[in-house]
């Protein structure tokens, strides 16, 4: 096991990770730029370093000054969490290459999964089902509508490096198709440096569901059941859960199994996720992998009674998987993202200070949070404050413990998306599970 | 970070017990506690960040009590002058000279100018050096040589000179 972990993140994430490394007897270094001084995180771990000023690209994005801490703290593990350098392949490749252990796949496996016309390469030659769509990136416009043609319109442009719902636009006919290929091409360019895109199907009412695995050092890998993330904003998750209403224990096995040859066949290890389109004939498609812990891994964490993330230290620290077999799922979770937003204004960021903090509590309920009343949010990074998750019997008492919970939760001072969430989960369709990725928009 | 509760409890500390003095330090931020009565009941945190009003309140309230705290960094009787410090702009090992059996680059008291190399910042066996942006002289060293610094940390304060 570890000696020192240093924690290549901020926010809850950061805490989520001392606290796992606390329980496993492993020592803490906390960096920090210097607007996150008085964060929770840099207060509970054990060292801390100041590595930058506040830009990300001069603080937990810099790699040399996350390095540079690793070396005079002694570190011999780095946890990247999830944004910032986890999915950054040449920080995992540095670090391997610098003898600290990166808690996570290898380089070469998130670089494999991180380009996506390739990720969709590799599945469809494991045999995974994957949204029809071009075979590798498509060049000119011409080549775009010869592929739409073959598909069946509407079609989707993406950014082969693009990811997490950024960089895509809709061609719903020909002419449509030229224009946005243009301006596909543009965005990609100015966004992530790459200008190449691909085309895929464009599936009208998705859901969006995907899968947990964990893998090995020693070949092993095993699938920990789905989440439904659905309910997105702009391809930004809002509320996720488990199990998903859509899913029966065959097409759990089915989409479970699909994930697992996902990750055996580039051999993965440590927590990943693997994404897929549910269409309403319960087809169900590959869309991305996401070759990190995420996000709402604690929805999985509720169902499965599993510690995720101390799952990943012992995996990185060489150790055999704790399951080798998918666990029964217990129970109904759900999560809820709680963004300082101020969603009566277009979600506008609310950065400020917290005057108020009182979060709820009670039988299965989980916040995991880094703020407390007199912080300060800062309007640098993204704009998670915590997160609501709540574990029940089954999906009705879960639906109205996480709505009794958000009433409980008081945040004065900034504002919140609090509110918003308790109009989504009292609205009949979200109660009934009978939702798609279009859901927030049609509200 | 220190905070004044924890050096409350660094003076209760010392007070039950039959030390003389404890030292405690950490990225360039030192104190000393010591049982002997104070020159002055100064105290400056050596980080360039935290507000050092609060914490000299605290320590003129514990030095009545009998208990003293004290300045490494400089000499306790120094006029206030102002001073313009020098942060660190990497995270890395702060060297005062070229190699361990050379010079060190400045001294306290010493005169720089603009771009005088002030010490070497090593992180990954790669060393940088620290050029001085202004032209005075060198009053405090707070950091020691091969200490680990963090971004932002004070390195040297210097009494810049007037313009000719």
């Amino acid at each position: 096991m570890f000696e020192k972990i240093l924690i290549a993140n901020r926010g809850e994430v950061a805490l989520r990770v001392i606290r796992a490394c606390r329980e496993l007897g492993v020592r803490t270094v906390a960096v920090y730029s210097e607007a996150d001084r008085d964060s929770l995180h840099v207060r509970f771990s054990d060292e801390d370093v100041c590595i930058g000023p506040p830009p990300a690209r001069d603080s937990y994005l810099n790699i040399p000054r996350i390095l540079a801490a690793a070396e005079i703290t002694g570190a011999d593990a780095t946890h990247p969490g999830y944004g910032f350098l986890a999915e950054n392949a040449e920080f995992a490749e540095i670090c391997e290459r610098s003898g600290l252990v990166f808690i996570g796949p290898t380089a070469d496996q998130i670089r494999k999964m991180g380009n996506k016309s390739e990720a969709r390469r590799t599945m469809a030659a494991a045999g995974v089902p994957i949204v029809p769509g071009s075979d590798g990136p498509v060049d000119d416009e011409d080549e775009a509508v010869e592929e739409a043609r073959r598909i069946g319109f509407p079609v989707i442009i993406k950014a082969s490096s693009g990811g997490g719902g950024k960089g895509m636009r809709l061609g719903e006919d020909e002419e449509g198709l030229r224009r946005a290929f243009v301006m596909a091409r543009n965005e990609a360019k100015a966004a992530f440096d790459d200008p190449t895109v691909y085309v895929e199907k464009y599936i009208s009412r998705p859901r969006h569901v995907e899968i947990q695995v964990m893998g090995d050092k020693h070949g092993n890998i095993v699938h920990l059941g789905e989440r439904d993330c659905s309910i997105q904003r702009r391809h930004q998750k809002l509320i996720e859960e488990s199990p998903s209403p859509a899913l029966d224990a065959e097409l759990r096995g089915e989409m479970g199994h699909a994930a697992v040859q996902a990750g055996a066949s580039i051999g993965y290890s440590n927590a990943g996720t693997v994404e897929f389109l549910l269409d309403e004939d319960r087809n169900f498609f590959f869309m991305e992998m996401n070759t990190r812990i995420q996000v709402e891994h604690p929805v999985t964490e509720a169902v499965t009674a599993m510690d995720l993330v101390k799952e990943q230290i012992r995996v990185a620290a060489g150790e055999e998987l704790t399951l080798r077999e998918p666990p029964a799922l217990r129970g109904h979770a759900i999560e809820c993202r709680i963004n300082a937003e101020d969603p009566e204004n277009g979600f506008r960021p609310s950065p400020g200070t917290i005057t108020a903090f009182h979060a709820p509590g009670g039988p299965g309920v989980r916040i995991d949070t880094h703020v407390y009343a007199g912080y300060h949010v800062p309007p640098y990074y993204d704009s998670l404050i915590a997160k609501l998750i709540v574990r029940a019997n089954d999906r009705p008492e879960a639906l109205s413990r996480a709505y009794h919970a958000l009433e409980e939760f008081i945040v004065e001072g900034i504002h919140t998306t609090i509110p918003f969430l308790q109009t989504v989960l009292s609205h009949p369709d979200f109660e009934a599970g009978n939702v798609d990725t279009h859901f927030i928009e049609r509200l | 970070m220190f905070d004044l509760d924890w050096i409350r409890k660094l003076i209760e500390l010392i007070e039950e017990s039959d030390l003389d003095t404890l030292e405690v330090s950490r990225f360039g931020t030192r104190i000393v506690l010591s049982k002997s009565p104070p020159v002055s009941a100064r105290l400056s945190f050596a980080d360039g960040g935290a507000n050092p009003a609060t914490a000299v309140d605290g320590a003129r309230a514990e030095a009545r009590a009998g208990v003293g705290v004290e300045d490494v960094s400089t000499a306790a009787d120094e006029p206030s002058e102002e001073l313009l410090e020098i942060h660190s702009p990497m995270v890395g090992t702060f060297y005062r000279a070229q190699a361990p059996d050379a010079p060190s680059y400045v001294e306290v008291g010493d005169q720089v100018k603009v771009g005088q190399t002030l010490c070497i910042l090593e992180a990954m066996k790669l060393m940088n050096e620290l050029e001085s942006e202004v032209t005075g002289v060198v009053r405090e060293i707070p950091v020691q040589n091969a200490d680990p610094v963090e971004y932002g940390q004070v390195l040297f304060r210097i009494a810049e000179d007037e313009a000719g």
